[in-house]
């Protein structure tokens, strides 16, 4: 049960061949860490943890889940290997009821372990269970982020993806998200977030790297990094706006 | 003599298809429309054409005995007038979509030639279609090299207007939407009136064809209009290059070729009661051909068109 | 006024529908239209047809069943008729449209479909050559029901095979994994991938339901008109009309939309002459395009 849970080495990945837009980062992330990665806008933040979620096919590099090589393997078998991926937008299926949507997440599991799981998101999350009839699309963008998160930890990952959970929210939702988020690590789920909104991700988190053209420019403890001259340089200095939606 | 005869009759046959296939470059090549209903389109334009130029019939609607080039006018116009109808209907809508109404246009169309018989004659058809050099009938050598020199010369005023149009500011808006969706949303409404006038330009073109080769044979039926023809032309314009005059023209004569070829050699090879049998072995041959050509060679002969990724499956994510 | 166009027009309608739900999926699943579907259901068809005619060779005539024209040999066919049709539609999609799916021009495969429709349906012409042929050429009395209506025991087991079928498909689109994953797909492939969906697998499992639902409904034509090599593609325009009519991904859409067709196509037989019907799902579909384009049950594309 040592070792970190995930260890990424000299990522290279990009949607079209010889043109990377992640040029050999690597991170690591320890067993109930919340480990944020920050960067300017075009840093490749996105494709990088997508990369690491099998979405962006890889050239070159390793990414280590428990000490297994899933660098090849395909995205829809990530969350059997104990990786649940949350994507920036779209990431429910609006036309979809509250509990389909929850459902199609247990396809993995068994039915009544699937259920049970699912009784005990809406413990978890109140709101969805009051809407668990509703069409997705109907939801809240805040509520949404809580339905694509539940869906998420339906599996029990040992890992939990986020990209960029508070893009799009207002600043109120942002800090839901955020507690949300906190509240998740205290349970024991270890996590893994690429953010925009730096003062939030810091806040909740327990290390950051700040990733630059592709690779991973500066790593430390969350809370220091924000006071670090170097980082605020590189990437602090751009005060982020509490509602940047951009993509890297 | 014969087979200079023959080359004439089969070069006037396969110049009227790339009349057709130029019309469906416009089309597709160019502006990037799929037209599943060529067959409907050249049909309206034979039909008019004959309306106008017969002889007065009393059993139907028409003739109305005018010259033959205000009939190839009026074919261009009707058959124009529907392509921009069709285009209006369907081109702010998914790409499907025009695919599925044309291909209702052409059903539609056969089906009022077949049973409008005070219009169309039903399912005898219209003859009596006057053809031009009819005085030269009596020297079929002469009279087939000067229906060719007919067809030849539309052929070219088509491909040079083609040429002219492509290379105008109005050519390369087409372009431009065809390779960059965000170009044509941010042209919005103006970018649908631009496709609407292509796709009517192309019908016009095919409704010219057709009436062109009503007047080349003097007798038309709803069954020479049948979904065949819009396969064939597909296949010509595939063959030689989506996007390429010269591929559409070259296309057409070459599969003309392929197709009475391979009729000929199953006439000889198979005894009369199994040559039904054998012309569907030769479309499926064809339709095979028109498959491999979309797997391995997109481009045909002449091609270069760079599909664009509209409608595409969520287009950017990897495979 | 006649009421027999009421049972007529179901019937048309429940074969429509069937088809119409194979050409939703295909639509809202694998994002084209497929051409070829109206050729699935010429082929299903000529399959059943061939196995019934192997189990007679085989246990020699079989007495039909109470009422019907027909016996239990042709419910075995029929069953191995929708696997076969399934296994046709899952070798196209493996040598052609997965291939050229994978370069991200829906526009191509539709080609490629018109192209391959051609190719099966003149493939049939040419192994049975074009002369109709039939299931059974038993003459069935029908039955009066009441206000002018006849309805043969064929009509009825038919129009309740529908009724079963589209409630089957419905619960598999709406209470089993297999067709959540399937909605998933057609609301967003690349979300799925991510909450574990095998979006393979689901393109296989709309490809085998399409096609067997084809197999069934170009049955019921052989069954009650006639089995012709062109049988299929006659039925693509009113097929495409249903599914865009009821709303596209929507499977009671494409079913209501089918029935709609089917009645219009009845009563314009009743009302405005035979030779007309074909044109009833070109007016219908051209109305559905200009007054609402996404159908009945359909939303809005993002």
């Amino acid at each position: 049960m040592s070792g970190p849970v995930l260890q990424v080495d000299g990522l290279v990945a990009g949607y079209e061949p010889g043109v990377p837009i992640v040029r050999g980062a690597s991170i690591r992330v320890e067993r109930g860490e919340i480990v944020v990665v920050l960067g300017p806008n075009g840093a490749g933040k996105s494709s990088f943890i997508k990369a690491i979620a099998g979405l962006v096919p890889v050239s070159a590099g390793k990414v280590l889940l428990d000490g297994t090589d899933i660098t090849a393997v395909p995205a829809h078998r990530m969350v059997r290997m104990g990786l649940a991926f949350v994507p920036q937008t779209e990431n429910i299926f609006p036309l979809m009821s509250v509990d389909d949507n929850l459902k199609t997440a247990g396809g993995i599991l068994k039915s009544k372990e699937a259920a049970e799981r699912i009784a005990r998101m809406y413990d978890t999350f109140p709101d969805l269970r009051t809407f668990r009839r509703t069409a997705a699309g109907n939801l809240s963008g805040g509520q949404r982020q809580m339905l694509a998160v539940a869906r998420a930890l339906i599996v029990e990952p040992k890992l939990l993806v986020l990209d960029e959970p508070s893009a799009g929210l207002s600043p109120k939702l942002v800090s839901m998200v955020f507690s949300m988020l906190s509240d998740i690590r205290k349970a024991g789920v270890t996590i893994l977030l690429v953010e925009q909104n730096a003062r939030a991700a810091l806040a909740i988190g327990d290390r950051a790297y700040v990733l630059v053209e592709g690779r991973e420019a500066h790593e430390g403890v969350a809370s220091e990094l924000w006071n670090d001259p170097v980082v605020a340089e590189l990437y602090l200095g751009q005060r982020p706006q509490p509602s940047t939606g951009g993509a890297a | 003599m014969d087979l200079i005869g023959y080359g004439a009759f089969f070069l006037t046959t396969a110049l009227i298809f790339a009349i057709i296939s130029l019309g469906l470059n416009l089309q597709w090549g160019l502006t990037g429309l799929f037209n599943v209903g060529v067959a409907g389109f050249v049909a309206i334009g034979a039909y008019t054409s004959a309306l106008m130029t017969t002889p007065d019939d009393p059993a139907r609607f028409g003739g109305f005995g005018l010259p033959i080039l205000i009939g190839w006018a009026g074919a261009m116009a009707v058959a124009g007038i529907a392509a921009a109808v069709t285009g209006f209907a369907t081109l702010r809508l998914r790409s499907d979509y025009l695919a599925i109404t044309t291909f209702g246009v052409s059903v539609v169309v056969q089906l009022v030639a077949l049973n409008a018989q005070k219009l169309t004659g039903g399912a005898f058809g219209v003859g009596f279609i006057p053809r031009p050099f009819a005085g030269l009938a009596e020297t079929p050598l002469l009279f087939n090299l000067s229906n060719l020199a007919i067809v030849a010369v539309v052929t070219l005023l088509a491909w040079l207007a083609l040429e002219h149009l492509s290379r105008s500011p109005w050519g390369r808006v087409l372009k431009a939407l065809r390779e960059d969706e965000r170009a044509a949303i941010s042209l919005g409404k103006s970018a649908r009136f631009y496709r609407v006038q292509a796709f009517a330009v192309g019908g016009a073109l095919m409704g010219l064809a057709g009436a062109v080769q009503a007047h080349f044979t003097g007798f038309i039926a709803p069954d020479n209009y049948a979904p065949m023809l819009t396969f064939q032309v597909w296949v010509m314009l595939i063959v030689g290059g989506s996007g390429s005059n010269l591929g559409a023209v070259v296309g057409s004569v070459l599969v003309w070729a392929i197709w009475a070829g391979s009729g000929a050699l199953t006439a000889t090879l198979f005894p009369p009661e199994q040559q039904a049998r054998a012309a569907s072995l030769q479309i499926v041959a064809i339709g095979v051909m028109l498959c491999v050509i979309l797997l391995f060679r997109p481009n045909g002969l002449f091609g270069n068109l760079t599909y664009r990724r509209r409608f595409g499956l969520k287009a950017r994510k990897p495979s | 006024m006649n009421l027999q166009f009421v049972v007529d027009g179901l019937l048309t309608g429940s074969m429509i529908g069937l088809g119409a739900i194979g050409v939703t999926l295909t639509y809202a699943i694998l994002r084209f239209s497929n051409f070829a579907h109206g050729d699935f259901m010429a082929w299903g068809t000529y399959a059943t047809l061939a196995v019934v005619g192997a189990i007679g060779a085989m246990v020699g005539k079989v007495a039909p069943l109470g009422p019907f024209s027909f016996g239990w040999p042709l419910l075995v066919a029929l069953a191995v008729g929708c696997a076969l049709t399934g296994l046709l539609a899952l070798a196209l999609d493996a040598v052609l449209f997965s291939r050229l799916r994978a370069r991200g021009q829906s526009i191509i495969v539709v080609m490629a479909s018109f192209g391959a429709s051609m190719a099966l349906r003149s493939l049939l012409e040419f192994i049975f050559t074009s002369r109709p042929t039939y299931f059974s050429r038993a003459i069935q009395i029908a039955m009066p029901v009441g206000f002018g209506i006849r309805i043969t025991p064929d009509q009825i087991a038919l129009l309740v095979l529908t009724a079963v079928l589209v409630a089957a498909t419905h619960l598999l689109m709406t209470r089993t994994q297999t067709g959540r994953s399937m909605q998933a797909v057609s609301q967003n492939p690349a979300l799925a991938r991510v909450v574990g969906i095998d979006v393979a697998r689901v393109v296989r499992a709309t490809w085998m339901l399409g096609a067997a639902l084809a197999c069934v409904a170009g049955t019921m034509v052989g069954i009650l008109v006639q089995i012709r090599p062109l049988m299929g593609f006659d039925m693509l325009l009113p097929m495409f009309a249903a599914a865009i009519l009821g709303g596209i991904g929507s499977v009671p859409g494409a079913v209501l939309g089918g029935l709609i067709i089917g009645l219009a196509e009845a009563a314009a037989v009743q009302f405005v002459g035979a030779e007309w019907r074909a044109a009833v799902s070109f007016v219908i579909l051209m109305a559905v395009l200009f007054v609402r384009p996404i159908g009945l049950f359909g939303v809005k594309e993002r």
